[in-house]
């Protein structure tokens, strides 16, 4: 009866890596035992992302061991940690899209370069996604699967992986790409497999997920742990990684909106039915909804002077070959907002670059003006990473995502348009992001906000529309359920 | 009685045009389907087209040639590999230098060969048609001079054809192959390592161009001269964007560029064909193949990492 302890499922011990010098981890200790959802939290930066590459034999520690189940994981091969039994489920998606599901299972969870027998493999597919109470079609090509289904097939690969004796799977930001639906259905699958006695390693920075699903957490701040043990409060596990940060929830304005700043009256085409709506001086508006349910076309209509589109208010100067200049924030920050490979000065001096004082009327740039120009911004909008001749592509995506917010808000524009503002930041940058909102409604701007994450969307949002299958309409109240049935297309408000 | 004969030689040299081709195509298939676009295959062909014929001539063994221009052209790939996928550097400006590179050598090493006196193959050294060794199976209709009565390269680029049509469909290695050059970063996500499978397919296509060259040099001619391969290399990667990536479409492609080269060569013999120029016969076969590109290329995608070097930054 009394037989020795079994040593824990898996146990990292003094793990320490650096990167140029600059600690990644540093001595980091936890352990897990078999069968439980445990979650690993920190920022973007904590080291989550390097302790799990070296979980999965990506990297190498500098010093440290990790055991499964007592027995050392040989570093620096993800072959090696799928025979330990450690499965990996990326951030990004490793599906080549053009392939099949079968295709691309027996490329994750295969071995050798000989005859593959893909009937064999698709029965395999079928009974590990069955027990999971999931439907997967083996011949389905990935590029027609949504991002829910594909999640289940990097999932099931994993555990193919492991051949049924998965030990241990890492979800590295499992729900980072997922609608509020698609997590409540991920979520069981995720304790059948703990109960099925397979430990779950839930890497997360969405507290309120952590909360329905793991019962212990190991936290992570700079690289070291900060607290290893039964979860905590909201609050207490928020300070315990970002330190000490001021809440962003309660935004909202309190004085009441000034002169209409956007009018959109029954805009449709690109998919959308009888769009309208108004944002005036000194609200933000926020459009919650799926991703794919008209943003896209929205936007467009709105920066392309469609018909249905005005802005009154909005000086005539302010337009620019049949697009409106105002203070935009594109979705795609790195393709849409900044030109990469140029310096700070210059990314931060774009759209106004060939007009006064920047420029001499007969087109002499004045550089010295570029660069105080540029200086001036990184101090009073606090960019840290670099100065006015850095490249935009070696800032963090927070430091970038300022850049732009420098650009897009220092002039006090009457209309500002920002979509998905906070994708791929952390805590901290996210809440300086919704402050730098809420500032430029405060002085007297006009927001419309269209965003993915609610919690978010409803900590500054003064008025929330909701975007779904390309009709919009109001909520009806700020509750949370009843917005996101909304943006899942319930028909009762 | 005479139309039977013509078609028959028409096919004939249709085969014997498409044989070179085949061979240097899949090898290339292979490498941009791993995400390699290596035009410097052109040069890779002259450097075993050389190599072969000064490796015969020297030896009097054609398979010591044969060996020789593998081994020559795998050194040249080796040297585009080291330049474009281990130092990263732009995969057209790598595969231009080793086109220039070959022209250069081979041109310094044909004075060579002049100087020594090496500028024929010894009598009866060269490969010759019928590589079953029996004559009867050439007779057979159709089969005979579309299959036997060519050179032993032509079977084994049809060998050659199916076991990679099998690789690319059947086995993990044609996924690894196909992933390494859709989605590098997948791929390295689940422990490939994409540089060595890179290497590989470079290297492999190397030797494909390299036995295509020397099919030029010791059996369709037993003959080198300076530049040999005329832009071969070239129609190669053509024919392989032609063909979509797939193994059935490049046979196909080859096919009917060897046609229309087997039909250039016909009309010129032609009477009365003496009034046209006869660079504009040679032209008609590059002419074909631009018209079917053109009308081949609209909707092809390719693999999407083709030319991209490996880590990106």
């Amino acid at each position: 009866m009394n037989g020795p302890v079994p040593p824990p499922r898996i146990a990292v011990a003094g793990v320490s890596k650096s990167y140029a010098g600059i600690p990644a981890l540093d001595g980091v200790d936890f352990q897990v035992p078999a069968g439980v959802v445990h979650g690993i939290l920190g920022e973007n930066g904590a080291g989550k992302s390097t302790l799990m590459k070296i979980l999965y034999g990506l990297v190498r520690p500098e010093s440290g061991y990790v055991r499964v189940d007592g027995v050392d994981l040989p570093g620096g091969s993800p072959a090696a940690a799928a025979r330990a039994g450690i499965g990996m489920v990326h951030q990004h998606f490793a599906l080549v899209d053009d392939l099949t599901v079968v295709d691309n299972c027996i490329l994750g969870a295969g071995r050798g370069l000989g005859l593959v027998d893909r009937a064999a493999w698709a029965a395999r597919i079928r009974q590990f996604a069955g027990r999971l109470q999931w439907t997967i079609d083996p011949q389905a090509r990935i590029a027609d699967l949504g991002v829910g289904q594909r999640q289940r097939v990097e999932i099931v690969k994993a555990l193919l992986a492991g051949g049924g004796q998965t030990r241990v799977l890492i979800l590295d930001e499992p729900t980072a790409v997922l609608t509020p639906q698609e997590v409540d259905e991920l979520i069981p699958a995720l304790e059948a497999l703990a109960a099925g006695g397979t430990t779950v390693l839930f890497i997360s920075h969405k507290l309120h997920e952590v909360e329905r699903l793991c019962p212990t957490v190991t936290i992570l701040r700079r690289g070291r742990v900060v607290y290893d043990g039964p979860r905590p409060e909201r609050d207490a596990m928020t300070r315990l990684m970002v330190g000490e940060v001021p809440p962003v929830l309660g935004l909202h304005a309190t004085a009441s909106p000034g002169e209409s700043r956007l009018e959109v009256r029954n805009l449709e085409g690109g998919g959308l039915h009888d769009l309208s709506f108004t944002v005036r001086a000194g609200e933000v508006v926020a459009v919650a909804g799926v991703d794919g349910n008209g943003q896209e076309p929205l936007i467009r209509a709105i920066l392309r002077d469609a018909r249905a589109v005005t802005t009154p208010g909005l000086a005539p100067e302010d337009r620019l070959g049949g697009i409106r200049r105002l203070g935009l924030i594109p979705d795609d920050r790195q393709h849409e907002a900044l030109v990469l490979p140029l310096s700070l000065r210059d990314n931060l001096v774009l759209k106004e670059h060939r007009r006064f004082p920047f420029a001499t009327s007969w087109g002499w740039l004045r550089l010295g003006r570029w660069r105080a120009h540029a200086v001036d911004l990184l101090t009073r909008y606090g960019v840290r990473g670099g100065g006015p001749d850095t490249p935009a592509q070696d800032l963090s995506g927070g430091n970038q995502q300022k850049v732009v917010i420098a650009r897009e808000l220092h002039r006090n524009p009457g209309l500002i348009i920002a979509v998905n503002p906070t994708r791929g930041l952390d805590l901290a940058a996210s809440a300086d992001v919704l402050r730098a909102l809420a500032a430029a409604r405060d002085a007297g701007a006009a927001v419309l906000l269209i965003h993915h994450d609610l919690e978010e969307l409803l900590a500054v949002a003064d008025r929330v529309l909701v975007l779904f299958g390309g009709r919009i309409r109001e909520a009806p109240s700020r509750e949370r359920s009843a917005i996101a049935g909304l943006m899942l297309g319930s028909p009762t408000p | 009685m005479s139309a039977g004969i013509l078609v028959d030689a028409l096919l004939t040299g249709a085969v014997a045009a498409a044989t070179p081709l085949l061979v240097a195509g899949l090898g290339e298939l292979a490498a941009e389907r791993a995400g390699v676009l290596n035009i410097g295959i052109e040069g890779l062909m002259l450097a075993g087209c050389f190599a072969a014929f000064a490796v015969t001539a020297a030896t009097g063994n054609p398979w010591l040639g044969l060996g020789a221009a593998v081994l020559a052209a795998m050194a040249l790939g080796g040297v585009f590999a080291v330049v474009s996928l281990t130092c990263r550097a732009d995969q057209i400006v790598a595969g231009m230098a080793v086109n220039l590179l070959a022209v250069g050598g081979t041109g310094a090493a044909w004075r060579i060969l002049q100087d020594r006196g090496l500028t024929d193959l010894p009598a009866g050294s060269g490969f010759t048609r019928g590589w079953t060794g029996i004559p009867a199976l050439g007779e057979l209709p159709v089969v005979g001079p579309l299959l036997f009565d060519q050179y032993g390269m032509t079977a084994f680029a049809l060998v050659l054809a199916g076991v990679l049509a099998l690789v690319r469909r059947r086995t993990r290695l044609g996924l690894v192959l196909h992933g390494v050059g859709q989605d590098p970063h997948a791929l390295a996500a689940s422990g490939v390592r994409v540089l060595g499978v890179r290497w590989g397919a470079v290297l492999f296509a190397a030797a494909c161009a390299g036995l295509a060259g020397a099919y030029l040099s010791t059996m369709r001619t037993h003959a080198f001269v300076p530049l040999m391969t005329g832009g071969t290399g070239f129609v190669v990667l053509a024919l392989v964007m032609f063909g979509r990536w797939s193994v059935g479409g490049l046979v196909v492609g080859c096919l009917l560029f060897g046609l229309a080269e087997s039909a250039q060569q016909g009309l010129q013999s032609l009477p009365g064909a003496r009034v046209v120029p006869h660079q504009l016969f040679q032209a008609l076969p590059y002419l074909v193949a631009l018209i079917a590109l053109a009308l081949a290329g609209r909707s092809a995608p390719g693999p999407a990492a083709l030319g991209r070097p490996w880590p990106e930054r």
